[in-house]
């Protein structure tokens, strides 16, 4: 009787433990995606559904200059923001983990970003970016460089806003960083000093492969995150329009462009079309960084 | 103990002050008066009109700030506390337990997190009219009890913090999947699920796509009141900034609570247990 | 090992707290026996507080709630999802002039004013605000009209007064009796090299223009897209470059914060102001700048933009007592009323001709005779007929326009980009 309980258990228990996400996503989560795929394949207005179109909307896409702009924008801000980000996070991280005089204090300060929320980093930093009265082209203005639009070109806008996002993550991933490192075994650190490991060769030999997991997690969570960027930008793009990305599309990315098309132009069979694109892209990215981090760690 | 560099120090020092900075920013604005705005050199000292921005906070009639707080208060703990829960529990089987299609779900698990949040409203809210819950909390509460992102992160988590020996042994002393969970594995994940609770909590309160969808001004979330304090034709920048200062002090607080083992450098991990 | 954890008390709260989750309620739902709650949702601000304790008053059965977004950009997303999901909408809705155009190709979704007697309202309204809420077989009234963008132009007598023009209000206004004139004038306001640009962005100057030198825009009465056969854009257009080629331009984005904070600043001498403007500019520039702001009559002969309506949904329950507060809050009264409240200028002729609304002066403003400038910009209007996706088009021709402002574009391709865009959109 015990051993069936037992095993009853073992088969079991594994997917009670797993039902609460699946029943509850099942119910508000899974309705939305398929509801989505259905939105896709008919044309629509203000005033909701006007028939079934087919893969029309899909076809269109392919053709729409705009939508491949926004690709372009949202991975170029992708790398722009998401390396910075990781490598320093991972640097600083690092550098929290050591003992050493005033740790709480650089902890808390490192980590403070966290508490904000996207909106007040947004509108800070739009003045920090200001054309007129900002702080950078202040200081730029200090050393004889004249003022930059940051609106106007692709480049400016998207290291403002790069910045932006990397400000606000950094310390989120130096936390995710700094827990995965606390469950490294000290005496590993303490066999490699005994060797005579330097520092660096410790940090790469040791502590990067125990804390592949994380690193994993942060790398995928990035590239979901960076793929869907959609407030930062919105908010650094200022005026009535400004879910247009600035006045050529210049930092326009492909979760803007949906909303414009399903919220703003009312077009949401078209918009749930550029949703599906945006599903298939950020797959695509997560299968290779899948196997470009498998290929990395080869052995645990 | 080992010796710091002063290098070192620099560094952080440096990383401290470019992270506190818009932070502090934020408190001198909300601390001076309209006029600040737009002012070249920006102001870098505060000012003395922080009561006065605040008493005209609380007064915001629509703005129904209190409300806003007790609401996004109530919404971000309940949150909290299931997706943490939910969240090490399916972690933990994902990562620990043999069962088949395992690796299917995981996926599934993970494609989950590839949706485009901002479509879902529409759906969403038809959920939300079937079940009558337009204008009410739990609309914001419900559909958000369990994360794949933080079954995602649970899962990454336990692969290093919980070994397979660790569960093995208490197998043979005959403890029951879940009793393993409740009394092995969960205080070993709790760094971790302190990560996780404080970005659910984080994430919860600074919400804004979805309440502004289910809710009314007269029910709002904090940012969604927040939201209200300025309307198309008019912006208060000193009120927005010393509401958004308001507003962070609870996180701030839950910050320091939850990071408490991670901050304050508890570095015995659950592994010694 | 201890195997019985003492935090069993905790997943109890956890379970507790779902629970509690669930039941917690929300604030309203509750409707009290022998009342009617009516709903109304609105944007930004339509000024009637005062109104609907008058009508609860004298309609003892009626309980008004207004739900109000603060931005129009929060609003209009849920307006479509209420749209699509048949519920939400509460019984009168406040509708944009660019949505309601939207609407028009689906009269279905409101109930129809005629039904509830508003033919006989018809002589309330100017006639094309009228029509803007009719079907163009008129057999359908989708909504009444609120207010009409009532346009001056607002300038900074302190800037004028640098550059060694007039301050006084008339012959500010003569100074300009036709946008060439405009033009004219900013030049030599820009010789004075006060440090301001002569006015915040292209976008509104080119919209005024154009709202004066045709019937209809982008669109055809027949709602063919002619971004590119009416000369009226293209005129529009071209005044509007030689503009910002002769550097009158601030290229400040309407409603960002450069735009607010430059109202304080004076960063721009003058800018085109719907009656509404007046307290964005008053509460933007604040208490130290009052006598400052000025308001002159437009160059040309009248010109108007947006204005809103209200609606009464079909998923309404209540049509018959929604149409009828919609009714009330649009006559004449209610709108004088809401100029009054939140300066909405009143689009009602016989509102207009009231000696309230008409010697309406604003202290703020040297006590300009805001009541008479915007009754003789509104009276002056031609109307002027704007297809379905007029809004979404202006918007791609304005960004267009603010390319060139940044030197991004030259004029010739900046107009390509423009008439692509706009075809793109609007096929």
């Amino acid at each position: 009787m015990t051993r069936l309980l037992d095993r009853l258990d073992k088969v079991a228990s594994p997917y009670l433990f797993i039902a609460p996400f699946f029943v509850i996503f099942g119910i508000f989560g899974l309705f939305p995606v398929g509801y989505t795929a259905w939105v896709s394949l008919h044309a629509w207005d203000i005033s909701g559904a006007q028939g079934f179109v087919g893969l029309d909307n899909f076809v269109t896409l392919f053709g729409d200059p705009n939508f491949w702009n926004a690709i372009v924008n949202t991975l170029g801000m992708l790398i722009l923001s998401t390396v910075p980000q990781l490598v320093i996070a991972l640097i600083l991280a690092n550098a929290l983990n050591q003992r050493m005089r005033g740790l709480v204090f650089y902890r808390l300060g490192v980590l403070a970003p966290i508490v904000t929320s996207v909106a007040a980093v947004g509108i800070v930093f739009s003045q920090i970016f200001d054309r007129d009265a900002g702080l950078v082209n202040g200081m730029l203005h200090l050393v004889g460089v004249p003022p930059i639009d940051w609106h106007a070109d692709k480049w400016s806008s998207w290291i403002a806003i790069s910045t932006m996002v990397s400000w606000r993550w950094i310390g989120y991933n130096a936390l995710i960083y700094l827990a995965a490192m606390q469950a490294v075994p000290r005496d590993l650190y303490e066999a490699a000093e005994i060797d005579g490991a330097t520092k660096a060769r410790q940090f790469w030999a040791i502590t990067v492969p125990m804390i592949r997991p994380a690193v994993l997690f942060t790398v995928i969570v990035s590239t979901i995150g960076g793929t869907q960027l959609f407030t930062e930008p919105l908010i650094f793009g200022q005026g009535g329009f400004a879910i247009s990305g600035g006045s050529l599309r210049q930092f326009q990315t492909v979760s803007m462009y949906m909303f414009e098309k399903a919220f703003r132009d009312f077009d949401y069979g078209y918009g749930s079309a550029v949703a599906w694109m945006i599903f298939v892209l950020i797959m695509l990215l997560t299968l290779i960084n899948f196997l470009l981090t498998r290929h990395w760690g080869g052995r645990a | 103990m080992r010796k710091s560099h002063p290098l070192l120090h620099a560094v952080l020092l440096i990383a401290v002050a470019l992270s506190a900075f818009p932070l502090y920013w934020l408190f001198v604005v909300a601390t001076r008066t309209n006029d600040v705005i737009g002012d070249w050199p920006p102001p870098l000292l505060p000012g003395g009109n922080l009561t006065d921005n605040l008493r005209r906070l609380f007064g915001a009639e629509d703005a129904h700030f209190m409300l806003g707080m007790a609401n996004s208060a109530i919404a971000s703990f309940a949150v909290t506390v299931a997706v943490v829960f939910f969240s090490s529990m399916a972690g933990f089987a994902f990562s620990k337990l043999r069962f088949r299609g395992r690796d299917g779900l995981l996926v599934v698990l993970l494609a989950t997190m590839m949706i485009p949040v901002q479509m879902g409203i529409i759906p969403l809210y038809m959920i939300m009219v079937r079940l009558g819950w337009q204008n009410r909390l739990q609309a914001v509460i419900v559909p958000f009890l369990v994360s794949a992102f933080g079954v995602f992160l649970m899962r990454q988590y336990a692969e290093r913090a919980v070994p397979d020996e660790l569960i093995e042994s208490a197998r043979v002393d005959g403890g029951t999947t879940f009793r393993i969970f409740w009394s092995v594995v969960l205080p070993a994940l709790r760094p971790g699920a302190a990560v996780l609770g404080l970005f659910t909590f984080m994430a919860t309160w600074n919400e804004f796509l979805w309440p502004l969808a289910v809710l009314e001004a007269d029910n709002p979330t904090v940012q969604f009141s927040l939201n209200q304090l300025s309307t198309t034709y008019y912006t208060d920048y000193t009120l927005m900034f010393a509401g958004v200062l308001v507003a962070t002090l609870p996180l701030l607080f839950v910050f320091i609570l939850f990071g408490r083992q991670i901050i304050g450098g508890i570095m015995d991990g659950a592994v010694k247990a | 090992m201890r195997l019985r954890g003492r935090r069993a008390p905790l997943a109890i709260g956890v379970c507790a707290l779902l629970v509690a989750a669930t039941a917690c309620g929300g604030a309203d739902g509750s409707e009290e026996p022998g009342r009617t709650t009516l709903v109304v949702k609105t944007f930004s601000q339509f000024g009637y507080q005062d109104l609907y304790k008058q009508y609860e008053s004298s309609h003892p059965g009626i309980k008004i709630k207004e739900e109000n977004i603060g931005k129009l950009g929060d609003y209009t997303p849920k307006l479509q999802q209420w749209m699509a999901s048949g519920s939400g909408a509460g019984d009168v809705v406040a509708l944009e002039e660019g949505i309601l155009i939207q609407f028009m190709a689906r009269p279905d979704k409101f109930v129809n004013l005629l039904d509830h007697g508003a033919s006989s309202l018809q002589g309330d309204f100017l006639e094309w605000k009228w029509k803007q809420g009719l079907t163009s077989d008129g057999a359908k009234l989708v909504g009444l009209g609120t207010d009409v963008g009532a346009q001056g132009m607002c300038y900074r007598t302190d800037l004028f007064a640098k550059a060694g023009l007039p301050t006084d209000r008339d012959q500010v206004g003569a100074l300009w009796p036709t946008w060439d004139a405009y033009l004219a004038t900013g030049q030599r306001f820009m010789t004075a090299r006060t440090g301001a640009s002569f006015f915040d962005s292209s976008g509104s100057v080119y919209l005024n223009m154009l709202m004066q030198l045709s019937d209809h825009t982008y669109y055809d009465t027949a709602n063919n897209l002619v971004i590119d056969t009416n000369p009226a854009v293209k005129a529009a257009w071209d005044k509007t470059v030689q503009m910002i080629q002769a550097g009158l331009s601030g290229n400040i984005a309407a409603y960002s914060p450069q735009w607010n904070a430059g109202f304080k600043n004076g960063r721009f001498a003058t800018i085109p102001c719907p009656s509404w403007m007046l307290g964005t500019i008053e509460k933007q520039s604040g208490p130290e700048n009052a006598g400052r702001w000025d308001v002159a009559k437009v160059p040309g002969n009248g010109a108007v933009r947006g204005g809103s309506f209200l609606a009464v949904p079909t998923q309404s329950k209540h049509q018959r007592e929604a149409a009828e507060l919609v009714k009330f809050l649009t006559s004449p009264l209610g709108q004088m009323a809401a100029f009054k409240a939140v300066n909405n200028f009143p689009s009602s002729p016989k509102a207009i001709d009231e000696p309230a609304v008409r010697n309406f002066t604003n202290a703020y403003f040297n006590d300009a005779p805001v009541g008479k400038i915007f009754g003789d910009s509104v009276k002056a209007l031609k109307p002027v007929y704007l297809g379905p996706d007029n809004n979404p088009v202006n918007d791609r021709v304005t960004n267009a326009l603010t390319a060139i402002e940044q030197g991004k574009l030259s004029p010739e391709a900046a107009w390509a980009n423009a008439v692509a865009e706009a075809k793109r959109v609007a096929g």
